[in-house]
């Protein structure tokens, strides 16, 4: 007795470590993974299904769960739409959603690309055109592969101005596009008498206003080099390339990309030996140093359209109302120029993220149908114009519909910026691909600090750079 | 008849199995794995192995002349250090002090072992919020003596970051101790006191001798473990920042692999921070070998 019962606890205890090892649930498992718990086996044409998706909730047996990736997390300004849309979107199919969103940094960026190799990629990701997706190109479909099957998937966006791959075909349907410029805060520069920048606000002029700041015992430039180098890097390399040259990644050290990214390089060392970054520049991170910014101990922010959002939202009462005087002492300017080939109104921007479906949910009866009605509800006029708002450029037929009497004084001024840019220009770091990206970035903070030359960080950057 | 069941080794083997197939499935396998892959080339998480290094132990060279490595091992030495110092160091003090009081000693042990039921993020959080430099705790104080504002975490890195790690383990060693302690029959003391042995003298000569297995077992605990940390130094100081100076073999590993995408060569690192943590145990039961009293 005592043996069968030795023998049945050994038996019991071995089955409970391996019980999280079975791929398929089990009718006593507790918990089962939802994306396989609540589909049911469906017989229907694909087509059919996304005609029921589409005009009216499944019943509880035709429920799916799907899994769902983004970067509208953490201070993603469209955090709280994206949040709204998925509420919306699960309310009105009775579909639930498995959100694993998280804020693109390099870490996220390595899970992706993880997720993809292990076979646990998610259904449907909002995520990276450029380099960044080259390695997960295969498992994800073209708009084109879909239309074969869903003809009017995607049909309210321009091919020609939604963001391609590196492969030049068309995967991902776009939401809101992006720019990256200089934000300031006007408490801080008139605290340090200096006047707002204008259209044609050149590199000297920034080198003196940023003395007069430091002088005034202000930081003229709120910037991380421990984890947010991209803006500074991005922009001091425009300022040295031009719109028609600057997407071009340098081969050699003598070739033009590489003498303008040096170039940019010792641009950026030039402003840290002057002061002008924080003096923990190197030691803090990012969002520690953005509080210089939004509480007017710093001049300058280098970031992306998404950052306006997260100005408002500073400027606005616990109730979301928007403090229209605290809101008039940020703006947005030009970043400036050097004079070379790049113009103060040469903008980088446009749009490099958007909606894939994997073939993994393709290829899943069960799926097929609420994925593609998924990204048709999350990329519809109505659910773009919302994100976009009057921030950011759309790949919209018919543009975004922004109700004029809501926009603040940071809207407007954002506006004025984007209608008088003379060039948008795609960042270039999307183009280059992770693991160089990466280590050229880890490594500023040497050049900066000196242990490294510019021409070595582009040097070793050239040795490790492989194109997609 | 009773009794068969102990002569019998059969179900014993049968209740240790299900544990050995768990260690060999997730242990041993990985880890044989993880050496091999150490050999391979392998760049860019969850890719298969494109062949073997050339020469093959090149990862290994090239552990010795990565300096951002050496950094990592000098720190980690330092942590080991500071790890038998100040967290058994200062759990034996102490220990030793709330061994002696009549009132509060369960309050005291509450508290001192509090520290390690806090997660690392949510410490790390806590130190990051007390040694930041605009508007950190510590600059607060300073700033209301009139001091300039320091920038701890660039001027001072290494030593903030071993801070917090020994403040969280202090507890752990101290609950340890205070259990010997209480292991330590009164009548021995009584003796002594009649032999004259009070104060210093009872620690000395009858307190720490025989605690001396258990202080044996809290060294190898924390030297092993010193080896191991990594996520309160990765929340406080990500990327080995300030400019690569606070690289752990913790940290340094898991970046080369999951933020580079550097494999093998993250395998390397993880080959030798098993090696040195196998020689250092080896190294400590052999210092500190248990005595019999």
């Amino acid at each position: 007795m005592k043996k069968f019962l030795a023998g049945m606890l050994s038996l019991t205890f071995a089955l409970g470590l391996t019980a999280g090892c079975s791929s398929a649930p089990t009718a006593e498992s507790s918990s089962p993974p939802p994306a396989e718990s609540e589909q049911a086996t469906s017989d229907q044409p694909a087509e059919q299904s996304a005609e029921q998706s589409a005009d009216q909730p499944p019943d509880a047996a035709q429920a799916v769960t799907l899994n769902v990736f983004s970067t509208y997390a953490g201070s993603d300004g469209n955090a709280p739409n994206y949040q709204d849309a998925l509420a919306a979107w699960q309310q009105g199919t009775g579909n639930k959603i498995n959100d694993t969103s998280a804020t693109a940094d390099e870490t996220v960026k390595g899970r992706i690309r993880t997720d993809f190799s292990a076979g646990s990629e998610p259904d449907v990701l909002f995520y990276f055109t450029g380099a960044d997706a080259s390695s997960f190109l295969d498992k994800v479909l073209t708009v084109d592969e879909i239309r074969a099957q869903y003809p009017s998937y995607a049909t309210n966006m321009r091919e020609d101005t939604s963001p391609k791959a590196t492969d030049g075909k068309w995967y991902a349907v776009p939401v809101n596009g992006y720019w990256e410029n200089l934000f300031v805060n006007k408490k801080v520069l008139d605290a340090a008498g200096v006047s707002l920048p204008d259209a044609g606000y050149t590199w000297d002029q920034f080198l003196i206003d940023c003395q007069k700041i430091k002088d005034a015992g202000l930081t003229p430039i709120a910037a991380s080099f421990v984890d947010v180098p991209h803006y500074w890097w991005e922009l001091s390399i425009f300022n040295n390339t031009s719109p028609a040259t600057h997407n071009t990644i340098p081969q050699d050290i003598n070739d033009d990309a590489a003498k303008a990214w040096i170039a940019g390089m010792n641009d950026i060392k030039a402003v840290y030996d002057k002061g002008f970054f924080p003096e923990n520049a190197l030691s803090a991170k990012d969002e520690e140093l953005q509080e210089l910014f939004f509480t007017d101990q710093a001049a300058f922010l280098l970031d992306g359209s998404w950052r306006a959002n997260t100005i408002v939202t500073r400027a606005s009462d616990d109730d979301e109302k928007i403090d229209e005087a605290r809101l008039a002492e940020f703006t947005v300017v030009n970043f400036p120029d050097k004079g070379l080939g790049r113009k103060s109104t040469d903008v980088i921007g446009g749009m490099s993220s958007g909606w894939y479906i994997t073939r993994k949910a393709w290829d899943d009866p069960a799926k097929q149908a609420a994925v593609v009605d998924f990204v048709t509800f999350m990329s519809s006029d109505e659910q773009v114009s919302k994100f976009a708002g009057a921030n950011s450029a759309t790949a919209l037929q018919n543009g975004v519909t922004v109700d004029e009497a809501t926009l603040n004084s940071l809207n407007k001024e954002v506006i004025a910026i984007i209608n008088a840019a003379t060039a948008f220009t795609p960042a270039v770091q999307d183009a280059v691909s992770g693991d160089a990206r990466d280590a050229m970035f880890q490594a500023i903070p040497q050049m900066l600090t000196g242990s490294v030359t510019a021409d070595q960080l582009i040097g070793d950057f050239i040795a490790a750079f492989t194109p997609a | 008849m009773e009794s068969m069941i102990y002569k019998k080794k059969g179900p014993l083997f049968l209740f240790l199995v299900p544990a050995f197939v768990f260690i060999i499935v997730y242990l041993f396998y990985p880890f044989i794995v993880n050496i091999i892959n150490s050999f391979s080339v392998i760049q860019g998480l969850g890719n298969l192995p494109a062949g073997v290094n050339a020469p093959w132990y090149q990862n290994y060279v090239r552990l010795f002349q990565d300096q951002k490595f050496k950094t990592a091992l000098v720190n980690t030495l330092w942590m080991l250090a500071g790890t038998v110092v100040f967290q058994v160091g200062l759990a034996l003090l102490l220990s030793l002090m709330v061994d002696n009081i009549r009132k509060g000693a369960q309050f005291y042990r509450t508290v001192y072992f509090f520290p390690i039921v806090i997660s690392a993020a949510a410490l790390g959080l806590l130190f990051n919020m007390m040694f930041m430099m605009q508007g950190g705790m510590i600059n607060q104080v300073l700033a209301g003596l009139g001091t300039k504002a320091v920038n701890w975490k660039e001027k001072f890195s290494i030593q903030t970051m071993l801070i917090p790690v020994m403040w969280q383990y202090v507890g752990f060693y101290f609950v340890i101790i205070v259990t010997g302690l209480n292991n330590i029959s009164e009548d021995i003391y009584e003796a002594a006191k009649i032999d004259g042995a009070d104060g210093i003298k009872r620690v000395r000569y009858i307190t720490l001798p025989l605690l001396f297995n258990v202080l044996c077992t809290c060294v190898t605990l924390s030297v092993t473990g010193a080896l191991k940390v990594f996520d309160l130094p990765w929340i406080m100081f990500p990327n080995g920042m300030p400019v690569d100076s606070t690289w752990l073999t913790g940290t340094y590993m898991y970046y080369s692999t999951f933020n580079l995408g550097d494999v093998d060569y993250g395998s390397a690192i993880a080959v030798f921070i098993v090696a040195l943590g196998v020689i250092i145990a080896r190294l400590a039961n052999t210092l500190l070998k248990e005595k019999d009293y």
